[in-house]
Protein backbone atom coordinates (compact mmCIF):
# COMPACT_ATOMS: atom_id res chain seq x y z
CA UNK A 1 0.00 0.00 0.00
CA UNK A 2 2.56 2.29 0.89
CA UNK A 3 4.17 1.92 -2.27
CA UNK A 4 1.50 2.28 -4.58
CA UNK A 5 1.07 5.57 -2.83
CA UNK A 6 4.89 6.51 -3.25
CA UNK A 7 4.52 6.00 -6.94
CA UNK A 8 1.43 7.93 -7.15
CA UNK A 9 3.11 10.84 -5.38
CA UNK A 10 6.90 10.30 -6.94
CA UNK A 11 4.96 10.86 -10.70
CA UNK A 12 2.77 13.46 -9.71
CA UNK A 13 5.33 15.64 -7.46
CA UNK A 14 8.61 14.66 -7.00
CA UNK A 15 9.58 13.45 -10.18
CA UNK A 16 6.78 15.29 -11.94
CA UNK A 17 7.65 14.22 -16.24
CA UNK A 18 7.06 18.29 -17.51
CA UNK A 19 8.36 20.19 -14.32
CA UNK A 20 11.28 18.13 -13.09
CA UNK A 21 12.49 15.78 -15.58
CA UNK A 22 11.23 18.59 -18.86
CA UNK A 23 10.27 15.88 -21.55
CA UNK A 24 6.99 15.13 -23.35
CA UNK A 25 7.05 19.21 -24.12
CA UNK A 26 5.74 19.08 -27.59
CA UNK A 27 2.00 18.29 -26.26
CA UNK A 28 2.77 20.15 -23.01
CA UNK A 29 3.64 23.52 -25.02
CA UNK A 30 1.41 22.71 -28.35
CA UNK A 31 -2.09 21.92 -26.78
CA UNK A 32 -2.71 24.23 -23.64
CA UNK A 33 -4.42 27.10 -25.45
CA UNK A 34 -6.96 26.12 -22.51
CA UNK A 35 -7.13 24.30 -19.32
CA UNK A 36 -9.70 21.97 -20.94
CA UNK A 37 -7.31 20.57 -24.01
CA UNK A 38 -4.93 20.43 -21.71
CA UNK A 39 -6.93 18.02 -19.40
CA UNK A 40 -8.07 15.83 -22.50
CA UNK A 41 -4.66 15.55 -24.09
CA UNK A 42 -3.25 14.85 -19.85
CA UNK A 43 -5.98 12.12 -19.44
CA UNK A 44 -5.56 10.39 -22.81
CA UNK A 45 -1.62 10.07 -22.57
CA UNK A 46 -2.49 8.83 -18.79
CA UNK A 47 -4.62 5.51 -20.90
CA UNK A 48 -1.75 4.98 -22.93
CA UNK A 49 1.33 4.98 -20.19
CA UNK A 50 -1.09 2.76 -17.80
CA UNK A 51 -1.94 0.70 -20.78
CA UNK A 52 1.92 0.71 -22.12
CA UNK A 53 3.15 -0.04 -18.55
CA UNK A 54 1.03 -3.10 -17.87
CA UNK A 55 1.65 -4.93 -20.86
CA UNK A 56 5.49 -3.91 -20.76
CA UNK A 57 5.79 -5.06 -17.23
CA UNK A 58 4.01 -8.37 -18.30
CA UNK A 59 5.63 -9.16 -20.99
CA UNK A 60 9.38 -8.22 -19.46
CA UNK A 61 10.65 -11.59 -19.49
CA UNK A 62 9.36 -12.42 -22.80
CA UNK A 63 11.09 -9.40 -24.97
CA UNK A 64 14.62 -10.18 -24.91
CA UNK A 65 16.30 -6.76 -24.42
CA UNK A 66 18.23 -6.60 -28.00
CA UNK A 67 14.72 -5.95 -29.40
CA UNK A 68 12.73 -4.24 -26.31
CA UNK A 69 12.78 -0.57 -28.27
CA UNK A 70 11.28 -1.78 -30.91
CA UNK A 71 8.58 -4.30 -29.31
CA UNK A 72 7.94 -1.43 -27.28
CA UNK A 73 7.19 1.00 -30.24
CA UNK A 74 4.56 -1.47 -30.99
CA UNK A 75 2.91 -1.94 -28.60
CA UNK A 76 2.92 1.68 -27.64
CA UNK A 77 1.46 2.62 -30.83
CA UNK A 78 -1.24 0.47 -31.07
CA UNK A 79 -2.43 1.40 -27.92
CA UNK A 80 -2.33 5.07 -29.30
CA UNK A 81 -4.35 4.07 -31.93
CA UNK A 82 -6.73 2.28 -29.75
CA UNK A 83 -7.10 5.88 -28.11
CA UNK A 84 -7.70 7.55 -31.25
CA UNK A 85 -10.61 4.95 -32.24
CA UNK A 86 -11.63 5.95 -28.62
CA UNK A 87 -12.08 9.66 -29.17
CA UNK A 88 -13.30 9.81 -32.72
CA UNK A 89 -16.17 8.00 -31.43
CA UNK A 90 -17.29 9.02 -28.40
CA UNK A 91 -15.17 12.21 -28.14
CA UNK A 92 -15.31 13.55 -31.50
CA UNK A 93 -14.95 17.21 -30.36
CA UNK A 94 -11.57 16.67 -28.40
CA UNK A 95 -10.38 14.01 -31.03
CA UNK A 96 -10.01 17.26 -33.58
CA UNK A 97 -9.21 19.84 -30.88
CA UNK A 98 -5.81 17.55 -30.48
CA UNK A 99 -5.78 16.52 -33.82
CA UNK A 100 -2.31 15.96 -35.35
CA UNK A 101 -1.11 15.25 -31.11
CA UNK A 102 -2.91 11.99 -30.86
CA UNK A 103 -1.02 10.14 -32.87
CA UNK A 104 2.34 11.92 -31.67
CA UNK A 105 1.51 10.34 -28.11
CA UNK A 106 3.64 7.39 -30.07
CA UNK A 107 7.01 9.59 -29.44
CA UNK A 108 5.91 11.52 -26.15
CA UNK A 109 9.48 10.75 -24.73
CA UNK A 110 7.55 10.39 -21.29
CA UNK A 111 6.09 6.49 -22.25
CA UNK A 112 9.20 5.20 -23.85
CA UNK A 113 11.27 6.50 -20.69
CA UNK A 114 8.87 4.91 -18.24
CA UNK A 115 8.62 1.89 -20.11
CA UNK A 116 12.51 1.49 -20.30
CA UNK A 117 13.01 2.97 -16.40
CA UNK A 118 10.52 1.34 -14.59
CA UNK A 119 8.10 -0.78 -16.38
CA UNK A 120 10.45 -3.20 -17.71
CA UNK A 121 12.23 -3.89 -14.20
CA UNK A 122 9.08 -3.82 -11.94
CA UNK A 123 6.38 -5.85 -10.73
CA UNK A 124 2.76 -5.15 -12.49
CA UNK A 125 0.97 -3.37 -10.07
CA UNK A 126 3.71 -0.81 -9.25
CA UNK A 127 4.30 -0.35 -12.95
CA UNK A 128 0.56 0.07 -13.31
CA UNK A 129 0.58 2.53 -10.73
CA UNK A 130 3.61 4.63 -11.71
CA UNK A 131 2.19 4.81 -15.00
CA UNK A 132 -0.88 6.24 -13.53
CA UNK A 133 0.93 8.48 -11.26
CA UNK A 134 3.35 9.91 -14.21
CA UNK A 135 0.14 10.13 -16.54
CA UNK A 136 -1.30 12.75 -13.64
CA UNK A 137 1.98 14.29 -13.10
CA UNK A 138 1.30 15.25 -16.46
CA UNK A 139 -2.01 16.20 -16.65
CA UNK A 140 -2.03 18.15 -13.72
CA UNK A 141 1.23 20.41 -15.41
CA UNK A 142 -0.81 20.74 -18.90
CA UNK A 143 -4.20 21.66 -16.77
CA UNK A 144 -2.05 24.04 -15.20
CA UNK A 145 -0.12 25.43 -18.16
CA UNK A 146 -4.03 25.84 -19.55
CA UNK A 147 -5.50 27.41 -17.10
CA UNK A 148 -3.10 30.30 -16.88
CA UNK A 149 -2.83 30.62 -20.73
CA UNK A 150 -6.74 30.93 -20.91
CA UNK A 151 -6.98 33.21 -17.90
CA UNK A 152 -4.42 35.62 -19.32
CA UNK A 153 -5.37 35.22 -22.68
CA UNK A 154 -9.04 35.09 -22.91
CA UNK A 155 -10.25 35.53 -19.30
CA UNK A 156 -11.63 32.59 -19.40
CA UNK A 157 -11.03 29.14 -17.50
CA UNK A 158 -12.74 25.90 -18.87
CA UNK A 159 -14.68 28.21 -21.51
CA UNK A 160 -15.99 30.44 -18.51
CA UNK A 161 -15.24 34.44 -18.02
CA UNK A 162 -13.72 34.83 -14.53
CA UNK A 163 -12.05 38.20 -15.26
CA UNK A 164 -14.28 40.97 -15.80
CA UNK A 165 -15.24 42.48 -19.48
CA UNK A 166 -12.66 45.43 -18.33
CA UNK A 167 -9.93 43.14 -18.75
CA UNK A 168 -8.09 43.32 -22.20
CA UNK A 169 -6.95 39.68 -23.03
CA UNK A 170 -3.30 39.28 -23.84
CA UNK A 171 -3.51 37.37 -26.92
CA UNK A 172 0.23 36.59 -27.18
CA UNK A 173 -0.64 33.72 -24.15
CA UNK A 174 -2.83 32.08 -26.26
CA UNK A 175 -0.41 32.27 -29.11
CA UNK A 176 2.77 30.08 -29.60
CA UNK A 177 4.83 32.41 -27.83
CA UNK A 178 3.07 32.19 -24.38
CA UNK A 179 3.56 28.59 -24.46
CA UNK A 180 7.22 28.97 -24.02
CA UNK A 181 6.69 31.80 -21.87
CA UNK A 182 4.03 30.26 -19.23
CA UNK A 183 6.24 27.11 -19.03
CA UNK A 184 9.06 29.28 -18.09
CA UNK A 185 7.97 31.02 -15.92
CA UNK A 186 5.67 28.41 -13.56
CA UNK A 187 9.64 26.64 -13.89
CA UNK A 188 11.07 29.42 -12.17
CA UNK A 189 8.84 29.95 -9.79
CA UNK A 190 8.94 26.48 -8.69
CA UNK A 191 12.74 26.64 -9.14
CA UNK A 192 12.49 29.37 -6.79
CA UNK A 193 10.32 27.37 -3.76
CA UNK A 194 12.17 24.67 -4.27
CA UNK A 195 15.41 26.59 -3.16
CA UNK A 196 13.94 28.54 -0.52
CA UNK A 197 12.40 25.25 1.28
CA UNK A 198 16.31 24.16 0.42
CA UNK A 199 17.96 27.06 2.62
CA UNK A 200 15.06 26.29 5.03
CA UNK A 201 16.27 22.62 5.89
CA UNK B 1 21.80 -17.17 -36.75
CA UNK B 2 19.40 -18.42 -35.04
CA UNK B 3 19.48 -16.00 -32.57
CA UNK B 4 18.40 -13.76 -34.84
CA UNK B 5 15.32 -15.81 -36.50
CA UNK B 6 14.43 -15.63 -32.69
CA UNK B 7 14.16 -12.52 -32.04
CA UNK B 8 12.33 -12.03 -35.76
CA UNK B 9 10.06 -14.72 -34.58
CA UNK B 10 8.77 -12.45 -31.30
CA UNK B 11 9.10 -9.45 -32.89
CA UNK B 12 6.91 -10.47 -35.23
CA UNK B 13 4.31 -12.04 -32.83
CA UNK B 14 4.03 -8.95 -30.93
CA UNK B 15 3.27 -6.45 -33.64
CA UNK B 16 0.80 -9.32 -35.45
CA UNK B 17 -1.08 -9.55 -32.28
CA UNK B 18 -1.23 -5.77 -32.51
CA UNK B 19 -2.25 -5.49 -35.73
CA UNK B 20 -4.74 -8.72 -35.10
CA UNK B 21 -6.72 -6.52 -31.55
CA UNK B 22 -6.45 -3.04 -33.59
CA UNK B 23 -8.33 -4.67 -36.60
CA UNK B 24 -10.68 -6.07 -34.50
CA UNK B 25 -10.82 -2.42 -32.37
CA UNK B 26 -11.47 -0.69 -35.88
CA UNK B 27 -14.48 -3.04 -36.76
CA UNK B 28 -15.93 -2.55 -33.26
CA UNK B 29 -15.50 1.41 -33.48
CA UNK B 30 -16.45 1.66 -37.44
CA UNK B 31 -19.98 2.06 -36.52
CA UNK B 32 -20.05 4.60 -33.69
CA UNK B 33 -17.48 6.51 -35.62
CA UNK B 34 -19.87 6.74 -38.52
CA UNK B 35 -23.27 7.10 -36.41
CA UNK B 36 -20.22 10.36 -35.15
CA UNK B 37 -19.99 11.57 -38.28
CA UNK B 38 -23.12 11.29 -39.89
CA UNK B 39 -24.83 13.23 -36.70
CA UNK B 40 -22.98 16.08 -36.80
CA UNK B 41 -23.18 16.64 -40.38
CA UNK B 42 -27.53 16.03 -39.99
CA UNK B 43 -26.80 19.13 -37.26
CA UNK B 44 -24.87 21.23 -39.04
CA UNK B 45 -27.39 20.81 -41.97
CA UNK B 46 -30.10 21.54 -39.49
CA UNK B 47 -28.64 24.71 -38.34
CA UNK B 48 -27.47 26.50 -41.87
CA UNK B 49 -30.77 25.32 -43.43
CA UNK B 50 -33.23 25.46 -40.62
CA UNK B 51 -36.71 25.86 -43.03
CA UNK B 52 -35.92 22.68 -44.32
CA UNK B 53 -36.86 19.05 -42.73
CA UNK B 54 -35.41 16.47 -45.17
CA UNK B 55 -31.82 16.27 -46.45
CA UNK B 56 -30.61 14.47 -49.32
CA UNK B 57 -27.32 13.90 -51.08
CA UNK B 58 -27.26 15.09 -54.61
CA UNK B 59 -24.68 13.51 -57.20
CA UNK B 60 -23.25 16.94 -58.81
CA UNK B 61 -20.55 16.84 -61.71
CA UNK B 62 -18.48 19.54 -60.22
CA UNK B 63 -15.08 21.33 -61.83
CA UNK B 64 -11.89 19.72 -60.96
CA UNK B 65 -10.53 22.51 -58.92
CA UNK B 66 -13.62 22.98 -57.11
CA UNK B 67 -13.27 23.18 -53.01
CA UNK B 68 -16.89 21.87 -52.54
CA UNK B 69 -17.16 18.45 -50.99
CA UNK B 70 -20.55 17.49 -51.17
CA UNK B 71 -24.38 18.88 -51.87
CA UNK B 72 -27.33 18.14 -49.75
CA UNK B 73 -30.69 19.55 -51.00
CA UNK B 74 -32.96 20.51 -48.50
CA UNK B 75 -36.71 19.93 -48.59
CA UNK B 76 -39.49 20.66 -46.61
CA UNK B 77 -42.28 18.32 -47.66
CA UNK B 78 -41.79 17.79 -50.91
CA UNK B 79 -40.82 21.49 -51.44
CA UNK B 80 -37.59 22.37 -52.18
CA UNK B 81 -36.28 25.08 -49.83
CA UNK B 82 -32.32 25.52 -50.56
CA UNK B 83 -28.95 23.79 -50.13
CA UNK B 84 -26.82 22.91 -47.48
CA UNK B 85 -23.69 22.58 -48.69
CA UNK B 86 -19.79 21.61 -47.75
CA UNK B 87 -16.94 23.36 -48.67
CA UNK B 88 -13.20 22.78 -47.93
CA UNK B 89 -11.14 26.02 -48.53
CA UNK B 90 -7.86 26.50 -47.31
CA UNK B 91 -7.19 28.45 -44.74
CA UNK B 92 -4.14 29.72 -42.68
CA UNK B 93 -3.25 26.03 -41.22
CA UNK B 94 -5.18 23.96 -43.07
CA UNK B 95 -8.32 23.28 -45.09
CA UNK B 96 -11.16 24.39 -43.18
CA UNK B 97 -14.62 22.53 -43.71
CA UNK B 98 -17.38 24.94 -43.52
CA UNK B 99 -20.97 23.81 -43.60
CA UNK B 100 -23.09 26.45 -45.88
CA UNK B 101 -26.88 26.54 -46.11
CA UNK B 102 -28.12 28.72 -48.91
CA UNK B 103 -31.63 29.02 -50.01
CA UNK B 104 -32.93 28.16 -53.48
CA UNK B 105 -32.79 31.69 -54.97
CA UNK B 106 -29.32 31.76 -54.02
CA UNK B 107 -29.40 33.86 -50.39
CA UNK B 108 -27.76 32.75 -47.18
CA UNK B 109 -29.35 31.22 -44.25
CA UNK B 110 -26.49 30.09 -42.16
CA UNK B 111 -22.83 29.51 -41.66
CA UNK B 112 -20.89 27.05 -39.58
CA UNK B 113 -17.64 25.86 -39.28
CA UNK B 114 -16.91 22.33 -39.06
CA UNK B 115 -13.36 21.11 -38.81
CA UNK B 116 -10.23 23.73 -38.77
CA UNK B 117 -6.61 24.19 -37.79
CA UNK B 118 -6.55 27.86 -37.44
CA UNK B 119 -4.98 29.64 -34.89
CA UNK B 120 -6.40 29.57 -31.80
CA UNK B 121 -7.31 33.16 -30.42
CA UNK B 122 -6.63 34.41 -34.22
CA UNK B 123 -7.93 32.19 -36.98
CA UNK B 124 -10.27 30.04 -34.72
CA UNK B 125 -11.99 32.69 -33.95
CA UNK B 126 -14.51 32.26 -37.14
CA UNK B 127 -15.99 30.15 -35.26
CA UNK B 128 -17.47 32.57 -32.83
CA UNK B 129 -21.25 33.42 -34.30
CA UNK B 130 -20.22 37.25 -34.58
CA UNK B 131 -18.36 36.38 -37.24
CA UNK B 132 -20.03 33.92 -39.66
CA UNK B 133 -23.64 35.78 -38.12
CA UNK B 134 -22.74 38.45 -40.82
CA UNK B 135 -22.97 36.01 -44.02
CA UNK B 136 -26.63 35.34 -43.34
CA UNK B 137 -29.01 37.18 -45.68
CA UNK B 138 -26.60 38.03 -48.01
CA UNK B 139 -26.25 37.14 -51.81
CA UNK B 140 -24.39 37.60 -55.25
CA UNK B 141 -20.46 37.49 -54.25
CA UNK B 142 -18.90 38.82 -51.38
CA UNK B 143 -15.56 40.12 -50.54
CA UNK B 144 -13.81 40.89 -47.08
CA UNK B 145 -13.25 44.18 -45.67
CA UNK B 146 -11.14 45.31 -42.68
CA UNK B 147 -12.99 47.99 -41.50
CA UNK B 148 -16.80 48.32 -40.79
CA UNK B 149 -18.75 47.41 -44.01
CA UNK B 150 -20.49 49.47 -45.45
CA UNK B 151 -21.29 47.87 -48.86
CA UNK B 152 -23.83 45.36 -48.55
CA UNK B 153 -21.44 42.57 -50.21
CA UNK B 154 -18.85 42.65 -47.68
CA UNK B 155 -17.79 41.08 -44.93
CA UNK B 156 -15.64 42.15 -42.17
CA UNK B 157 -12.87 40.81 -41.68
CA UNK B 158 -11.52 38.41 -38.00
CA UNK B 159 -9.06 40.61 -36.48
CA UNK B 160 -5.26 39.36 -36.89
CA UNK B 161 -7.06 36.76 -39.30
CA UNK B 162 -7.15 37.87 -42.91
CA UNK B 163 -6.41 34.65 -44.34
CA UNK B 164 -8.52 32.62 -42.70
CA UNK B 165 -11.73 35.24 -43.23
CA UNK B 166 -10.68 35.24 -47.35
CA UNK B 167 -10.34 31.31 -47.09
CA UNK B 168 -14.19 31.29 -45.45
CA UNK B 169 -15.49 34.24 -47.66
CA UNK B 170 -13.78 32.17 -50.44
CA UNK B 171 -16.04 28.72 -49.97
CA UNK B 172 -18.91 30.32 -49.60
CA UNK B 173 -18.57 32.37 -52.55
CA UNK B 174 -18.08 29.03 -54.53
CA UNK B 175 -21.04 27.72 -53.06
CA UNK B 176 -22.58 31.09 -54.13
CA UNK B 177 -21.68 30.67 -57.17
CA UNK B 178 -23.06 26.69 -57.46
CA UNK B 179 -26.44 27.54 -56.94
CA UNK B 180 -26.08 30.49 -59.73
CA UNK B 181 -25.33 27.33 -62.28
CA UNK B 182 -28.41 25.62 -61.52
CA UNK B 183 -31.15 24.85 -63.89
CA UNK B 184 -34.14 25.26 -63.50
CA UNK B 185 -36.36 22.53 -64.36
CA UNK B 186 -40.33 21.45 -64.33
CA UNK B 187 -39.92 18.53 -62.67
CA UNK B 188 -37.82 18.11 -59.44
CA UNK B 189 -34.72 17.18 -60.82
CA UNK B 190 -31.66 18.72 -59.48
CA UNK B 191 -29.04 20.07 -62.07
CA UNK B 192 -26.27 21.93 -61.95
CA UNK B 193 -24.46 23.09 -65.50
CA UNK B 194 -20.74 24.28 -65.17
CA UNK B 195 -21.02 24.92 -69.24
CA UNK C 1 5.18 28.50 -57.87
CA UNK C 2 3.09 26.53 -55.32
CA UNK C 3 5.52 24.28 -54.21
CA UNK C 4 7.63 27.59 -53.76
CA UNK C 5 5.16 29.26 -51.21
CA UNK C 6 4.94 25.52 -49.35
CA UNK C 7 8.70 25.32 -48.91
CA UNK C 8 8.93 28.40 -47.69
CA UNK C 9 6.11 28.39 -45.34
CA UNK C 10 7.20 24.89 -43.70
CA UNK C 11 10.71 27.32 -42.99
CA UNK C 12 9.52 30.00 -42.00
CA UNK C 13 5.71 30.70 -41.71
CA UNK C 14 4.78 27.41 -40.30
CA UNK C 15 7.77 26.67 -38.78
CA UNK C 16 7.82 23.37 -36.61
CA UNK C 17 9.57 24.30 -33.64
CA UNK C 18 8.66 27.83 -33.09
CA UNK C 19 4.77 27.73 -34.39
CA UNK C 20 3.46 23.98 -34.45
CA UNK C 21 5.61 22.88 -31.51
CA UNK C 22 7.77 19.88 -33.14
CA UNK C 23 10.61 18.57 -32.42
CA UNK C 24 10.72 20.41 -28.92
CA UNK C 25 12.43 17.65 -26.86
CA UNK C 26 16.01 18.55 -28.97
CA UNK C 27 14.96 21.84 -29.33
CA UNK C 28 15.68 22.08 -25.71
CA UNK C 29 18.23 19.42 -25.25
CA UNK C 30 21.09 19.44 -27.60
CA UNK C 31 21.14 23.14 -28.43
CA UNK C 32 23.94 24.52 -25.83
CA UNK C 33 26.64 24.27 -28.71
CA UNK C 34 26.15 26.00 -32.34
CA UNK C 35 27.96 23.10 -33.41
CA UNK C 36 25.99 20.31 -31.90
CA UNK C 37 22.61 21.81 -33.56
CA UNK C 38 24.47 22.13 -36.34
CA UNK C 39 24.83 18.48 -36.04
CA UNK C 40 21.57 17.37 -34.94
CA UNK C 41 19.64 20.07 -37.43
CA UNK C 42 21.64 18.58 -40.29
CA UNK C 43 21.03 14.46 -39.01
CA UNK C 44 17.36 15.45 -38.97
CA UNK C 45 17.10 17.00 -42.39
CA UNK C 46 18.29 13.94 -43.76
CA UNK C 47 15.89 11.48 -41.78
CA UNK C 48 13.04 13.72 -42.42
CA UNK C 49 13.29 13.90 -45.91
CA UNK C 50 13.60 10.24 -46.25
CA UNK C 51 11.00 9.71 -44.12
CA UNK C 52 8.37 11.98 -45.69
CA UNK C 53 9.00 9.72 -48.80
CA UNK C 54 9.29 6.46 -47.47
CA UNK C 55 5.92 6.78 -45.70
CA UNK C 56 4.23 8.32 -48.66
CA UNK C 57 5.44 5.63 -50.25
CA UNK C 58 3.90 2.90 -47.47
CA UNK C 59 0.77 4.85 -47.13
CA UNK C 60 -0.09 5.58 -50.57
CA UNK C 61 1.08 2.30 -51.82
CA UNK C 62 0.47 -0.48 -49.08
CA UNK C 63 -1.96 1.14 -46.19
CA UNK C 64 -4.38 2.15 -48.49
CA UNK C 65 -4.70 -0.72 -51.21
CA UNK C 66 -5.11 -2.90 -48.58
CA UNK C 67 -7.81 -0.90 -46.74
CA UNK C 68 -5.85 -0.69 -43.08
CA UNK C 69 -5.14 3.13 -43.32
CA UNK C 70 -5.68 2.91 -39.43
CA UNK C 71 -2.81 1.36 -38.96
CA UNK C 72 -0.51 4.59 -40.35
CA UNK C 73 0.68 5.07 -36.67
CA UNK C 74 2.49 2.03 -36.07
CA UNK C 75 3.66 1.66 -40.11
CA UNK C 76 5.18 5.13 -39.57
CA UNK C 77 6.75 4.48 -36.28
CA UNK C 78 8.36 1.37 -37.85
CA UNK C 79 9.26 3.51 -40.62
CA UNK C 80 11.23 5.69 -38.76
CA UNK C 81 12.62 3.88 -36.68
CA UNK C 82 14.01 1.43 -39.05
CA UNK C 83 15.02 4.30 -41.46
CA UNK C 84 17.02 5.36 -38.79
CA UNK C 85 19.18 2.43 -38.09
CA UNK C 86 19.26 2.01 -41.70
CA UNK C 87 20.85 5.66 -42.17
CA UNK C 88 23.02 4.82 -39.24
CA UNK C 89 24.66 1.54 -40.81
CA UNK C 90 25.03 3.41 -44.19
CA UNK C 91 26.48 6.29 -43.40
CA UNK C 92 29.27 4.35 -40.73
CA UNK C 93 29.73 2.54 -43.88
CA UNK C 94 30.17 5.15 -46.58
CA UNK C 95 31.34 8.07 -44.53
CA UNK C 96 33.47 7.51 -41.50
CA UNK C 97 34.15 11.24 -40.59
CA UNK C 98 30.14 12.15 -41.19
CA UNK C 99 29.36 9.32 -38.88
CA UNK C 100 31.24 11.07 -36.18
CA UNK C 101 29.29 13.79 -36.69
CA UNK C 102 26.11 12.78 -36.30
CA UNK C 103 26.52 9.21 -34.81
CA UNK C 104 25.25 10.44 -31.57
CA UNK C 105 22.12 12.11 -32.80
CA UNK C 106 20.54 9.83 -35.19
CA UNK C 107 19.31 7.19 -32.02
CA UNK C 108 17.41 10.50 -30.74
CA UNK C 109 15.85 11.06 -33.51
CA UNK C 110 13.12 8.14 -33.65
CA UNK C 111 11.59 9.37 -30.52
CA UNK C 112 11.97 12.93 -32.19
CA UNK C 113 8.01 13.98 -33.02
CA UNK C 114 9.06 16.62 -36.07
CA UNK C 115 9.67 13.20 -37.49
CA UNK C 116 5.98 11.55 -36.81
CA UNK C 117 4.69 14.71 -37.16
CA UNK C 118 5.89 15.67 -40.92
CA UNK C 119 4.52 11.99 -41.93
CA UNK C 120 1.33 12.68 -40.62
CA UNK C 121 1.00 16.10 -41.63
CA UNK C 122 1.80 15.13 -45.30
CA UNK C 123 -1.06 12.30 -45.08
CA UNK C 124 -3.65 14.69 -43.27
CA UNK C 125 -3.06 17.25 -45.93
CA UNK C 126 -3.88 14.62 -49.09
CA UNK C 127 0.04 16.08 -50.28
CA UNK C 128 1.03 13.71 -53.32
CA UNK C 129 4.87 12.74 -53.41
CA UNK C 130 6.28 15.53 -54.46
CA UNK C 131 4.50 17.93 -52.51
CA UNK C 132 5.03 15.92 -49.32
CA UNK C 133 9.15 15.50 -49.77
CA UNK C 134 8.88 19.85 -50.22
CA UNK C 135 7.35 19.88 -47.43
CA UNK C 136 9.85 17.38 -45.23
CA UNK C 137 12.46 19.54 -46.67
CA UNK C 138 10.68 22.48 -45.89
CA UNK C 139 9.78 21.27 -42.14
CA UNK C 140 13.86 19.82 -41.93
CA UNK C 141 15.33 23.15 -42.58
CA UNK C 142 13.10 25.09 -40.54
CA UNK C 143 13.89 22.75 -37.57
CA UNK C 144 17.28 23.58 -38.29
CA UNK C 145 17.36 27.16 -38.91
CA UNK C 146 14.98 27.46 -35.72
CA UNK C 147 17.84 25.13 -32.98
CA UNK C 148 20.81 26.92 -34.95
CA UNK C 149 20.00 30.47 -33.68
CA UNK C 150 18.53 29.46 -30.37
CA UNK C 151 21.94 27.56 -29.67
CA UNK C 152 23.95 30.78 -30.51
CA UNK C 153 21.61 32.65 -28.50
CA UNK C 154 21.81 30.31 -25.39
CA UNK C 155 25.86 30.56 -26.12
CA UNK C 156 25.71 34.31 -25.12
CA UNK C 157 23.58 33.80 -22.56
CA UNK C 158 25.76 31.02 -20.97
CA UNK C 159 28.04 34.09 -19.64
CA UNK C 160 24.90 36.42 -18.02
CA UNK C 161 24.50 37.05 -15.18
CA UNK C 162 20.52 35.85 -14.51
CA UNK C 163 18.57 35.49 -11.45
CA UNK C 164 19.27 32.07 -10.05
CA UNK C 165 15.33 30.71 -10.65
CA UNK C 166 16.11 31.37 -14.22
CA UNK C 167 18.94 29.63 -15.01
CA UNK C 168 18.76 26.54 -17.13
CA UNK C 169 15.22 25.62 -18.64
CA UNK C 170 13.06 28.77 -17.47
CA UNK C 171 15.23 31.03 -19.41
CA UNK C 172 15.92 28.94 -22.44
CA UNK C 173 11.90 28.59 -22.87
CA UNK C 174 11.21 32.53 -22.29
CA UNK C 175 14.53 33.20 -25.39
CA UNK C 176 12.47 30.50 -27.48
CA UNK C 177 9.43 32.62 -26.83
CA UNK C 178 10.97 35.79 -27.79
CA UNK C 179 12.26 34.10 -30.98
CA UNK C 180 8.79 32.54 -31.60
CA UNK C 181 7.39 36.65 -31.43
CA UNK C 182 9.89 37.10 -34.17
CA UNK C 183 8.47 34.24 -36.06
CA UNK C 184 4.86 35.58 -36.11
CA UNK C 185 6.24 38.37 -37.87
CA UNK C 186 6.71 36.17 -40.86
CA UNK C 187 2.53 35.18 -40.69
CA UNK C 188 2.38 38.14 -43.45
CA UNK C 189 4.28 36.18 -45.80
CA UNK C 190 1.95 34.17 -46.89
Amino acid sequence: MKKIIQRLSNGIITENPTFVQVIGMCPTLAVTTGAENGIGMGLATTAVLVGSNLFISLLRKFIPSKIRIPAYVVIIASLVTLIEFTLKAYVPALYSQLGLFIPLIVVNCIILARAEAYASKNKLLPSIMDGLGMGLGFTLALATIGAVREILGAGKVFGVQILPSSYQPALIMILAPGAFFTLGILMAILNHVRSKKMKNA
Amino acid sequence: MKEILKLGLILFVITAVAAGLLGFANEMTKEPIAKQVQQTKEEAMKQTLPQADQYESVEVDLPEESMILEVNAGYKGDVLEGFAVKVAPKGFGGAIEIMVGVSKDGILQGVKILNHSETPGLGANAEDPVFTSQYEGKSGQLKVVKATPGAEDEIQAITGATITSKAVTAGINEVLNLIEHRVDTDNNEIIFDFN
Amino acid sequence: MELFILFLSAILVNNFVLSRFLGICPFLGVSKKVETAVGMGMAVTFVMTLASMISYMVYNWILVPLKIEYLYTIAFILVIASLVQFVEMVIQKVSPTLYQALGVYLPLITTNCAVLGVAVLNMNEGYNLIQSIVHGVGAALGFTLAIVLFAGIRERIENNNILTAFQGFPIALITAGLMSIAFLGFQGLL
